[in-house]
């Protein structure tokens, strides 16, 4: 076989997976390679399962996984090469975060003085490298999630699996790791990480695979996958105490093809171009003079967007 | 407000311009316009790719023993065990070289040979047995203690906490894992009860000033304690360990254990006292060692069934522990969370 054919970092052939009578994984095929990739799906998708099948916790009933094109359940050797961080993984709360980092690179099999100026490293690059001699069960959830990130780093991995890293944490600290999972991206690594809120992921990349109920059911570019959402019919939903005379001004405008009174002081409006109608939306409620207190886009969501991609 | 603090291109100040109906609209071109709060600058990322080479199998081995063995002196990027923990293995250590101190004394004090202190804690058949196979104190207080100690969340705090995926996420089989684990709780045991053993020899020797031919006399019988008291440890640590991978709490493996090695050892008491046949005795892990230990050492034996239904027993018991050691850190993360 030439050199030249590259073998992905992930490649996963018609994977399945059940728990007794529960899917975990069904028929899942994929193979990525290279920069950040987002695993979507709601709880239960599948998405963790898919990761303990790449870490090689389980193994697949059909198909297979391969992780620089070894079976990572027959042979630990592709973990050199892999960062891993859980969801639910707990941390040593005793221990400082510079000697959490470099008690994981040495199992690595690094000597103690690189574990320690790796580890110094690879905290300096998620921002910890000022709390770095403070407790790990002393920092915040944000610090948590961003020293488990450390951890991964430390033996400079190719291939970042990162289970729901954002969870828990507030503004500032998504920001942080976002921009450190960016970052990892523009070096060329590659990156999986798993969410199930759509707008996480699209801060951070525009390549994502949908799992739903352990099924594949959308992968590629973000927006090409929002493309399909915008051919079914988005919603916006007003607050106002007068619907009535709201509607009558939005009928007739060019985006709006319908609108309903779902409930009490409740406008809906129907549009197969949420953008367009956006744009309308402040000159017609200007012109219409009507009090709005709310504006929502219930559609706006990745549960929708699920709900449109199965019901098909 | 100046106008470089208000986001007049972006969609959303206009939105909420418009949108908002309530008095005071006009101060509500607020806070969330400005588009430089959204773009999040928190620290620099300047990441250095590492080109290093890893160490190879036994380095990765080497760092998950120090981990657990290690953290009985410190916490410092090892295993934490608790205080309490550590001083217990101390005045365990401790109670187990007593007799040393006891030498040591006779030795300035200039004891007859052959006395009182001699007989009881000097070199012979009965104390080198008794230096690791004594019921009382030591395996009716020490060992099981000092084991119920070390093994108690060795591996159920992992699974637990899910903290094998440390371990698993790298290149650690469960195979290092499992024998590292071992080899850990195995040693802890034999620095307090083989060790203590080895000392209490050499010490004697040294402090009796004893010659040549004591060492020749006494070695064959050492060197038996010292088979029995590896034998100990390995049994206790697989009894341990096994039932530290069953369960999620500490505290099941650990009183798990007491409960083996004293419930086994209270029924048989009570069925040989009830009916004067020591047969169960073959269910206590303790019984089958001291059993086995009175043999090598020469001893007159108090068990009267046949010595190989105690080493069929200790042989079963150090397999069934181990194969359910096993069985239970393969299922380790295997299973649905």
């Amino acid at each position: 076989m030439s050199d030249d054919i590259k073998v992905p970092s992930v490649l996963v052939e018609n994977a399945s997976k059940w728990y007794g009578q529960v899917i975990g994984i069904n028929d899942v095929s994929l193979a990525i390679e290279g920069g950040v990739t987002g695993i979507l799906g709601p709880n239960g998708a599948g998405k963790s399962t898919l990761f303990k099948l790449l870490m090689g916790r389980i193994k697949p009933n059909q198909g297979s996984v391969k992780l620089f094109g070894i079976d990572p359940w027959e042979d630990t050797s592709p973990y050199r090469r892999i960062g891993y961080v859980s969801e639910s993984e707990r941390l040593y709360d005793w221990m400082t975060g510079q000697d959490f980092v470099s008690t994981l690179a040495r199992l690595h099999g690094m000597t103690r003085n690189e574990a320690d100026s790796r580890a110094e490293h690879v905290l300096e690059f998620v921002g910890l490298y000022d709390v770095r001699h403070k407790e790990i069960g002393k920092y915040s959830k944000g610090m948590r999630q961003r020293v488990k990130i450390a951890h991964a780093l430390v033996h400079d991995p190719d291939l970042i699996i990162l289970d729901e890293p954002l969870h828990g944490c507030d503004p500032i600290a998504r920001t942080s790791i976002m921009n450190v999972i960016k970052e990892l991206g523009n070096q060329g690594k590659t990156v999986l990480v798993s969410s199930h809120i759509l707008e996480e992921i699209e801060r951070i990349t525009e390549q994502i695979v949908i799992l739903h109920n352990g099924r594949l059911l959308a992968l590629g570019n973000i927006y090409a996958i929002r493309d399909l959402l915008d051919k079914h019919p988005h919603r916006i939903m007003i607050t106002t105490e007068e619907p009535r005379k709201l509607a009558n001004a939005f009928i007739g405008e060019e985006p709006i093809y319908g609108v309903r009174f779902p409930e009490e002081g409740k406008l809906e409006i129907q549009t197969n171009d949420l953008s367009a109608a956006h744009s309308v939306l402040p000159r017609v409620i200007v012109e219409s003079e009507v009090k709005v207190s709310r504006i929502d886009n219930p559609d706006d969501n990745l549960e929708s967007l699920l709900e449109y991609l199965i019901g098909g | 407000m100046s106008e470089d603090l208000i986001d007049l291109d972006g969609g959303q100040t206009r939105m909420e311009a418009a949108y908002g109906s309530d008095d005071g609209d006009e101060d509500l071109f607020a806070i969330t316009a400005k588009r430089e709060a959204s773009v999040g600058a928190i620290f620099e990322q300047n990441y250095r790719p590492w080109d290093g080479d890893f160490g190879p199998r036994w380095v990765r081995n080497y760092a998950i023993f120090r981990h657990h063995v290690f953290g009985l002196f410190s916490s410092k990027g090892h295993r934490n065990y608790n205080p309490f923990i550590r001083l217990t293995i101390l005045v365990i250590f401790i109670g187990a070289i007593s007799p040393i101190a006891m030498l040591f004394f006779s030795s300035l004090f200039g004891a007859e040979p052959d006395g009182f202190i001699d007989k009881m804690w000097g070199v012979n058949r009965s104390n080198l047995w008794g230096q690791v196979l004594g019921y009382f104190p030591r395996n009716l207080c020490y060992w099981p203690l000092l084991t119920a100690l070390v093994v108690g969340g060795m591996i159920s705090d992992d699974r637990r906490n899910g903290t094998s995926a440390i371990y698993f996420s790298r290149p650690v089989t469960r195979v290092d894992y499992t024998m590292m684990k071992y080899l850990s709780v195995a040693v802890v045991l034999g620095f307090v009860i083989i060790f203590s053993y080895m000392l209490y020899y050499t010490l004697a020797i040294v402090f009796k000033g004893e010659g040549w031919g004591f060492l020749i006399d006494t070695l064959p019988m050492f060197l038996a304690g010292l088979l029995c008291s590896i034998l100990l440890v390995i049994t206790y640590t697989s009894i341990g360990l096994a039932l530290s991978s069953i369960s999620q709490s500490r505290f099941f493996s650990a009183i798990a254990f007491l409960s083996i090695i004293y419930g086994t050892k209270l029924v048989a008491l009570l069925i040989d006292l009830q009916f004067e046949t020591s047969i169960l005795y073959i269910l206590s892990p303790y019984d089958c060692l001291a059993h086995f230990g009175q043999w090598m050492l020469g001893l007159e034996l108090n068990y009267s069934h046949s010595l190989s239904l105690s080493v069929v027993s200790l042989i079963l018991m150090n397999l069934v522990s181990i194969l359910v050691l096993v069985s239970r850190v393969s299922s380790l993360e295997v299973t649905r969370e």
